[in-house]
């Protein structure tokens, strides 16, 4: 073989030894390859270099020899992928919540807009969040009562010693009734929301009307105005009427004069107004209880005109009491004292033609 | 150096393996019989017939992963990343190719990912395991004792030692796909066409990525020859 063919020969085997010592060629290209490096000191050379090169490259040490020599590594991933395994595993309800944490990663991608939108949602989270808290407060308080202790009674004991913090009187739209809350306390904080139909209500406003000097006049005039409805019970009548007997401030005796006009011919109220006429300083209350001395007795007459229409029909004879005589003569006289004698001419003048308008009424 | 388990099983496959025997040639087709069975079971849900086949194949892989990535956290996300690919698309392997191939693609594109990932931070450059345990100390007690064989040579020694360090070096320089490449031939003792199967190219494109790759180890180390 010429030097011109060994060289060419060396062209196309040179590069095929590499492969050679790898193991990676065909038989035909294993064959050429021997025969080659038999007669080619080059390529003889050559291929014990790459030898040595891979035989060092088989001896370098591996990482994973001097990473995990005693295999606790693998039985970490072990562990950890069963582990994996278990959570792919979990129940659908853990998945769902697990699905949310695009929104953890999210955040951590956008640590400037997370931030960002924490203190927003902070911020709107504070501001509506009082005025909704007010809200509901304003609502309960306006709309919808809320019966905090609707089983609550309340003793004479408690009611003498409580000390009423405030009262609110709302309009039931749907019922159409007055709804009331008092703040009050006794011998601890209570609230008492309800109708006047209620009874623990109707007991403080009660109470507090009959027993002025505990409480203020402004509270008082509030009572007496919630309770004005109610003069036919027999227990607001008796507030009522110690109010207008007793109570220091004349706008509140005033007031409950006014809550028993429905009840002015009752024998007991009657007396009141006399009471009033004969002893009560304020001109105002004077007059107000001539008008409803005059009332009561239009509201007699009327009475006794029914009856007497009445007993025609039915041929039953007409006992007055003696009671009732006694209480027009009564008024009959005060009138005519108080026409002469009261210091206002107000009260004068009202006298005198409550005089006439019951002298109209006698003659008829 | 012994071969990996799937080596065996390329043998069957390539018909030819330089550490194939005729014993283990009449075992593996029952053995492969087995792991189609197995593969068949986890593909219906068995859970414990996927980890029978995690426990043949992740030692392998573990080797694997540690020898490209040259850090045990990065071995074990590699690990735990191919395996749960593995168990969410298993349903869609059809035995159009053997297991174990379909398993390295996956394994081979795992490491890859995390090799070209690495690249692209070089602050986030794996240190050299054995040299950086030299400079701390923490090598293996019989590394670290003197030689008092009179037969050895200290230069040699020394030389060897030097050697290893400049692959080493080297190998960090090799593009990832020719550092799987170069891993698989070397240490995992595959044949080049199945080492294309699991990356999913030519038998000659890997043939080129294993001539570059010992080109380069080659002039590393020229100036110690």
């Amino acid at each position: 073989m010429s030097a011109a063919d060994t060289r060419k020969s060396c062209d196309a085997i040179g590069p095929l030894l590499f492969f050679y010592v790898c193991d990676e060629v065909n038989e035909q290209e294993r064959a050429a390859i021997e025969q080659h490096v038999a007669i080619c000191a080059d390529c003889r050379e050559f291929l014990e270099t790459e030898r040595a090169l891979q035989s060092e490259l088989a001896s370098l040490p591996q990482a994973s020899d001097q990473l995990d020599p005693s295999e606790i590594l693998l039985s970490q991933c072990r562990s950890n992928l069963s582990e994996k395994l278990d959570d792919l595993h979990a129940p659908a309800a853990k998945e769902k919540w697990l699905s949310l944490f695009w929104l953890r990663r999210w955040f951590t991608v956008h640590p400037a807009w997370s931030a960002a939108l924490l203190i927003l949602f902070g911020l709107v989270t504070g501001v509506q969040g009082t005025q909704w808290l007010t809200g509901l407060n304003n609502a309960n308080a306006l709309d919808q009562a809320v019966n905090v202790r609707p089983a609550l009674k309340l003793t004479n004991e408690q009611l003498s010693t409580m000390a009423i913090t405030g009262v609110n009187f709302t309009s039931d739209p749907d019922a159409g009734q007055r709804r009331v809350r008092v703040q009050l306390s006794a011998e601890q904080p209570v609230e008492l929301t309800g109708g006047l139909d209620n009874q623990d209500v109707r007991r403080v406003l009660t109470f507090v009307v009959g027993n002025g000097k505990q409480f203020d006049s402004g509270l008082r005039l509030d009572c007496l105005d919630a309770l004005k409805t109610l003069s036919g019970d027999v227990e607001v009548r008796g507030a009522l009427l110690s109010a207008a007997r007793k109570d220091q401030n004349p706008a509140v005796r005033l007031k409950a004069l006014e809550a028993l006009r429905d009840a002015s011919s009752d024998h007991t109220v009657r007396l009141t107004l006399l009471d009033a006429l004969h002893h009560d300083s304020n001109p105002g209350v004077r007059v107000e209880a001539v008008n409803l001395l005059v009332r009561s007795l239009e509201a007699e007459n009327a009475r006794e005109q029914n009856d007497s229409a009445h007993s025609d029909k039915m041929d039953v004879p007409i006992v007055e009491g003696e009671q009732d005589l006694d209480s027009l003569n009564g008024v009959l006289r005060t009138l005519q004292v108080l026409q002469r004698t009261d210091p206002s001419p107000y009260v004068r003048l009202r006298s005198a033609a409550a005089l006439r308008e019951i002298g109209d009424r006698d003659e008829q | 150096m012994p071969s990996p388990r799937w080596a065996l099983a390329v043998a069957n496959q390539t018909g030819q393996s330089g550490t194939c025997s005729a014993a283990v040639a009449t075992v593996i087709p029952l053995a492969k019989l087995e792991e189609r069975a197995l593969v068949e079971e986890a593909q219906a849900g068995n859970r414990q017939a996927f980890e029978e086949l995690v426990r043949i194949y992740d030692r392998d892989v573990l080797r694997l992963a540690l020898n490209l990535m040259k850090r045990t956290e990065d071995a074990r996300d590699v690990y735990q990343e191919a395996f749960l690919k593995v168990y969410r698309s298993l349903h869609r392997f059809r035995f159009e190719c053997s297991f174990y191939t379909w398993l390295y693609r996956i394994v081979t594109n795992v490491c890859l990912d995390h090799l070209r990932r690495r690249q692209s931070r070089p602050e986030d450059q794996a240190p050299e395991s054995h040299s950086a345990s030299y400079e701390e100390g923490t090598a293996d007690f019989f590394e670290r004792q003197k030689e008092h064989r009179p037969g050895l040579d200290p230069e040699r020694h020394l030389m060897g030692r030097e050697i290893q360090t400049r692959l080493a070096e080297a190998m960090l320089r090799l593009s990832p796909r020719e550092r799987v490449v170069f891993e698989m031939k070397h240490y995992q003792g595959l044949k080049l066409r199945a080492i294309g199967d699991a990356l999913g190219t030519s038998e000659e494109t890997v043939k080129n990525s294993l001539f570059r790759a010992t080109r380069k180890l080659r002039q590393e180390l020229g100036e110690l020859r």
